[in-house]
């Protein structure tokens, strides 16, 4: 790109050209106020807050759309623009119930900010006497028409970034109005409650149900994690306050997710009704009683070192983190030597053979096949960036004997009899990606790698499964031969019922779980493990991307994390001191945990 | 020298900015060196000095004729007129009403509430009448300064107080005493 030179506010600066005003002045620091830009959306000028003076322009231009040219004189502070500011502010103001006092996002509201920047102390215009709807149909937040300003940021976000295009605006002039679909309430749209707009929105329009009203942004603490719902790993801030979640938001700068979010990782994992598991507890008879951390893992420890390694199992869920994961393997797997060993989630076939696609492959690729996985259900970030490619104008090609929530965006929904018909779109692309996940079937599979020029991205189910995957614990089990079995079932709800049912009578079942199930039920030994929010460690996503998660809040009850259980198990059994999660970058660098390397700080 | 002389009064409102007026505390007492307090809804005496004071302060919103009435008693008896807290400066709380109207809010709270018996709208003569529209004081009179607030914080009224007695009028607050809520 060329580079050209400019004055902003009387400063020589070098601006690249295609780059904008406002685009401009930031990367020189200069501060220009926004109200409908938004760094994640395309800007479309409407808020005119942005308004600059650029000598030879007739009019004052809005920063956010206008292009630097060679030689460009702007002033962003000149009288004329402050006034022009001022007046904008002052009828963006006088058009809904802009009362801060009562209103939820006071203290973290973009409007508020812009009032007392311009020194906005009472009404320029006659007071507001319309009286706006407020659709509070969706579960998890509330549309207030009344504080909405029209800056469609969040219509943007909703077809931009979730690619889900449910909010637009319907009427014009003053009687503009944001709209779900065609003017429904928004549980009866089309909205997939990912709660993007919530993330957006620079007023009290759009608000989280759950913690409005629980504190301000900076009466909180917030932390960067990584969401454990599923394997795609998004980058998350959790919004704390006294030692309880408020809210969950999106980390814009997440390289795998910038930003987006789905109703599971926003909402529901807030939310688990299950009864929760507080202090370790050992099998009397029919009962369970309470009992200390050091006698029950003494306990555990010596059931364990008693039996030969073909008669002991581990089953693990893929909820767990990178060191909890591998503790288990250096404990079990080499230190005990033990041939059972297997996952308590499915996986999706990864041959070593096939290239290695990832998720920020569907973002260039103009033919996307997606085959054995929903992700509409169960991985609703991966969906929405299959929907931006659809947006964008790549083909989709879903091939699914079950229902798939992507039919309705595919170009073509064929049967996996019809996989021949598929892959003739797919050699006709530039660039094909292939999406399986663990129900794509053998001969649909072996079709598929016919595809020369074609990428494969694994959607693994569970959450840090492509890890369990690298260090082999997805093998075998044989229930029958067992005489001890360790579960390390975390946060898991489904397959439960089915493993209990396995396990014989004889065996000595040991469980680390988060919530009561059949199978803590049938243990003889539980061990309370901290749920996702309470543990610090690191997971790897389905494209092998090893991100650090942290803790937000304290482990609840007697209940630890993970690994920390793990450890403890390990020195019980008088094994060598095993690698500690601050020892992760080193397990990072390994093959099996991917290649990025996480900035690992305790 | 002889002390300024500073009147309030409440039109519409909760009394919460009066309160907040009151929670400069100690500082009250070298303000009062300088500073005299001639009439307030607080005091004995209600009504500003018929010879008029340096600074009115108003609070409330703008809701019925009798408030009309004293917010322009005011503005002749002072020469300096600032209007204290949310409802004074944009209608605040008691604007809320304007969105269901006025005729609408009066039925709810004189014949409607679930506990009322045998209600009655009142309509004594002696009683302002309800407008349609509450508004801030500013869309009545003509105000000099502008201090909103729910209320303000004593920190805000104590530097606008301030600023007056040092002759300047400030035209809006500085940010750091400037908020909406």
């Amino acid at each position: 790109m060329a580079s050209l030179n400019i004055t902003i506010n009387d400063q020589k600066i070098t601006a690249e050209s295609g780059q904008t005003v406002l685009e401009t002045a930031s990367a020189a620091g200069i501060e220009i106020p926004t109200l409908c830009h938004h760094p994640a959306l395309n800007p479309i000028g409407a808020c005119r807050v942005c308004l600059v003076e650029i000598k030879g322009q007739r009019s004052l231009q809005p920063a956010c759309t206008f292009p630097v040219t060679r030689g460009m004189e702007i002033q962003t502070e000149s009288p004329k623009v402050v006034e022009a500011r001022k007046f904008v502010l002052e009828l963006i103001f006088s058009e809904r119930n802009h009362f801060c006092m009562y209103c939820e996002m006071s203290g973290d509201c973009e409007l508020q900010n812009l009032g007392y920047r311009y020194g906005l102390d009472h009404w320029m215009y006659p007071t507001y006497t319309q009286n706006f709807p407020v659709d509070a149909s969706a579960d998890d937040f509330l549309l207030d028409h009344n504080r909405c300003v029209l800056c469609r940021r969040c219509v943007r976000a909703c077809s931009e970034l979730a690619a889900n295009h449910t909010l637009d605006l319907r009427q014009r002039g003053a009687l503009t109005m944001l709209t779900a679909d065609m003017n429904v309430a928004i549980s009866q749209s089309s909205c997939i409650s990912c709660g993007v707009c919530l993330d957006v929105c620079p007023t009290g329009a759009l608000v989280d149900k759950r913690s409005a009203f629980l504190g301000r942004d900076c009466d909180c603490d917030h932390i960067a994690s990584i969401c454990s719902q599923c394997s795609i790993g998004c980058g998350i801030e959790i919004v704390t306050r006294a030692n309880s979640v408020l809210r969950i938001r999106g980390l814009w700068d997440a390289p795998v997710n910038a930003g987006v979010l789905c109703k599971k990782g926003r909402f529901e994992s807030l939310v688990d009704r299950r009864p929760r598991i507080f202090s370790p507890l050992k099998r009397l008879n029919d009962r369970h009683l309470p009992a200390d951390w050091d006698g029950l893992l003494q306990l555990a420890a010596e059931r364990i070192a008693a039996v030969a390694p073909q008669h002991l199992g581990l089953l693990t869920t893929t909820h767990a983190t990178n060191e909890a994961l591998n503790l288990l393997n250096e404990l079990f797997c080499r230190h005990l030597k033990v041939r059972h060993v297997d996952l308590l989630n499915p996986v999706a076939p990864r041959p070593p053979s096939l290239p290695k696609g990832t998720l920020a492959d569907l973002s260039h690729s103009d033919c996307i096949l997606v085959t054995g996985t929903d992700p509409v259900n169960t991985h609703p970030v991966a969906s929405m960036l299959i929907k931006r490619a659809v947006d964008r104008g790549a083909q989709l090609i879903v091939i699914e004997d079950r229902e798939s929530g992507l039919a309705a965006y595919a170009d073509q929904v064929l049967k996996t009899s019809e996989t021949d018909q598929a892959l003739r779109f797919g050699r006709r692309a530039q660039r094909p990606a292939v999406m399986y996940g663990n129900f794509v079937s053998k001969g649909v599979f072996t079709s598929l790698k016919k595809l020369a020029k074609a990428v494969y991205v694994a959607l693994q189910p569970g959450v840090n499964t492509h890890a369990a995957l690298s260090l082999g614990l997805h093998q075998h089990i044989d229930f029958a031969s067992l005489a001890v079995l360790y579960v390390l079932s975390g946060e898991q709800h489904e397959q439960l019922n089915e493993v209990a049912a396995k396990i014989t009578p004889e065996t000595f079942v040991v469980v680390q779980a988060s919530y009561a199930s059949p199978l803590t039920e049938r243990a003889d030994l539980v061990l309370p493990m901290a749920i996702w929010l309470e543990r610090s460690g690191s997971l790897t996503n389905t494209d092998g991307i090893v991100q650090q998660v942290r803790a937000a809040r304290a482990p609840q009850g007697q209940s630890k994390p993970d690994w920390e259980i793990l450890r403890m198990l390990t020195e019980k059994l008088g094994g060598k001191p095993f690698v500690l999660p601050n020892d992760i970058a080193h397990y990072a660098e390994h093959e099996s945990f991917g290649k990025e390397n996480p900035s690992w700080q305790k | 020298m002889a002390k300024v002389t500073i009147a309030t009064d409440w039109l519409a409102a909760c009394a919460g900015c009066h309160m907040s007026l009151l929670d400069i505390d100690e500082r009250i007492f070298p303000l009062l060196e300088m500073v005299e307090f001639t009439s307030s809804p607080v005091t004995d005496l209600k009504h500003p000095p018929v010879d008029g004071v340096t600074v009115g302060i108003l609070t409330g919103a703008i809701s019925n004729t009798h408030n009309i009435e004293v917010a322009r008693r005011m503005r002749s008896h002072c020469q300096i007129l600032v209007a204290v807290g949310d409802c004074a400066t944009f209608g605040g709380i008691v604007a809320t009403r304007n969105l269901v109207g006025t005729e609408a809010a009066l039925k709810r709270a004189y014949l409607e509430t679930e506990s009322t018996v045998a209600g009655l709208i009142p309509d004594s003569p002696e009683l302002g009448v309800p407008l349609p529209i509450v508004t801030g004081v500013g869309e009545v009179v003509t105000v000099d300064v502008f201090i909103p607030g729910c209320p303000p914080r004593a920190d805000d009224l104590y530097f606008a107080i301030g600023e007056l007695l040092a002759g300047r009028v400030p035209k809006v607050l500085p940010p750091e005493h400037l908020k909406y809520d």
